[in-house]
């Protein structure tokens, strides 16, 4: 049913550690070829035959992933490592980040209200800085890394939802202030 | 005994404001500015009184929200031409308006976030990783190790030993030197002593006779300049030898 450069770019995205994008593919080959129908008929593979992995489209590329499913599973198989949780704080840093970038500490810090500590978002390689702001103090400009878009499944930075309007936000039923907790849907 | 807690419940003043303004179903586009100031001032009491740390962004807030009291509470100046005024309190809803913009934000990406861990990447070694050649060792058993192990011992430096000695000199002991070196003279320079001591010890201990010595009111001390020779000045009076402070 596969054929070989199937095959041959199935064998790329177990090894890659990255998203794997079409030129890099097309290197590899050494030949064009159109790598979004080659996923989607491998993903179609994987469907018919039931397998536990799948392709999604991630940061400009291409990444092999395990089906949700498995997801306990696997937990239990890296037991010492919990699941660590993104902070409100990290998040809306991350937010202001991804929205306005590129942007600089004291303007994240005059929408916050509050002192911010890029440090751990960068060592998370979750941002970075993308050089600097002209104009006195010629300040540090911030933006989102490439893996920021892995890490929350996008594709681009256009598949950021819209910025809510006001009236949207008074429908969430959760109580501000206290850690707020994830409903699955 | 006092505890400091510190609790993360509230992100910073803005997210404690939109705390009030849900709870207390208020417009944001026409606050209440006395009762929202109220509210927040009671609770920053309230944390207060509870011994919880509040960060110096809570105090300047409230400074910020009674500025805007207050400003709202001064009669506007009547005029002909209708100027509009701004409403002091803008700038405060600007600032709600748009955390709260990404506050939602950042909720969305929480959502995001917990989805995409389902998924876990893929990812065999590398195949560069296996052949690094700096991996490999050739056939070494545990002799061998053995071996190499008490070598290492054998040329490590053997512990040092210090002695140290115990300190003889005492005060008092000194503070007779001291008498001694006067020896009916009314005054001496303290470089003349410590040409006379041996080790560092010693020189400390003088010092410190000196001190007892002038608490005690035998002597006084005097020095001409900064850094110069100190003259120590005996107080007992054998002669009326009375020398001009030099």
């Amino acid at each position: 049913m596969l054929s070989p450069t199937h095959r041959i770019i199935l064998a790329l995205l177990m090894v890659a550690r990255e998203p794997l994008t079409t030129s890099q593919a097309a290197v590899c080959l050494g030949e064009d070829l159109d790598l979004e129908a080659i996923i989607n008929e491998l993903n179609q593979f994987f469907d018919e035959n039931a397998l536990p992995m799948i392709i999604q489209p991630l940061a400009e590329g291409y990444r092999l992933l395990t089906r949700s499913e498995y997801a306990q599973y696997i937990t239990r198989l890296y037991q010492s490592r919990g699941r660590l949780r993104l902070s409100r704080s990290a998040l809306e840093t991350l937010a202001i980040i991804a929205y306005k970038q590129p942007v600089t500490k004291v303007e994240i810090d005059a929408i916050r209200g509050v002192d911010t500590n890029l440090k751990p978002l960068i060592e998370k390689n979750l941002i970075q800085i993308k050089g600097r702001q002209d104009g006195p103090g010629r300040p540090l400009l911030y933006g989102t890394t490439s893996y920021f878009l892995e890490y929350f499944g996008l594709k681009s930075l256009k598949d950021l939802p819209q910025l809510p309007e006001l009236e949207s936000l008074t429908s969430s039923n959760e109580p501000l202030g206290i850690e707020t907790t994830l409903n699955p849907n | 005994m006092s505890y400091n807690v510190k609790l993360d419940v509230f992100e910073g003043p803005l997210d404690l404001l939109l705390y009030f303004i849900k709870r207390d179903e208020i417009n944001i586009y026409d606050i209440p500015i006395a009762h929202l100031t109220q509210e927040y001032l009671d609770y920053l009491q309230l944390m207060q009184r509870l011994n919880l740390h509040l960060a110096g962004e809570f105090i300047l807030m409230a400074a910020l929200l009674m500025r805007i009291k207050v400003q709202m509470l001064l009669p506007q100046p009547e005029s002909e031409e209708s100027i509009e005024v701004e409403d002091p309190r803008t700038e405060l809803v600007q600032m709600l308006v748009e955390y709260q913009k990404y506050k939602a934000a950042s909720q969305f990406l929480a959502q995001l976030e917990a989805q995409q861990s389902e998924y876990v990447p893929v990812s065999v070694a590398n195949p560069e990783d296996r052949f690094d050649p700096d991996l490999f060792l050739s056939e070494v058993n545990l002799f061998d190790l053995g071996l190499v192990f008490a070598q290492l011992l054998k040329s490590l430096p053997g512990p040092q030993y210090y002695e140290l000695e115990k300190i003889k000199v005492t005060i008092n002991q000194q503070i007779e030197f001291i008498r001694n070196c006067f020896n009916g003279r009314q005054r001496l320079r303290f470089s003349e002593i410590c040409r006379q001591l041996q080790n560092r010890i010693e020189v400390v201990v003088t010092f410190l006779a000196i001190l007892e010595m002038i608490k005690n009111a035998e002597i006084r001390v005097s020095q001409k300049a900064l850094f110069d020779d100190i003259w120590l000045l005996s107080s007992c009076r054998k002669e009326t030898h009375v020398i001009a402070n030099a």
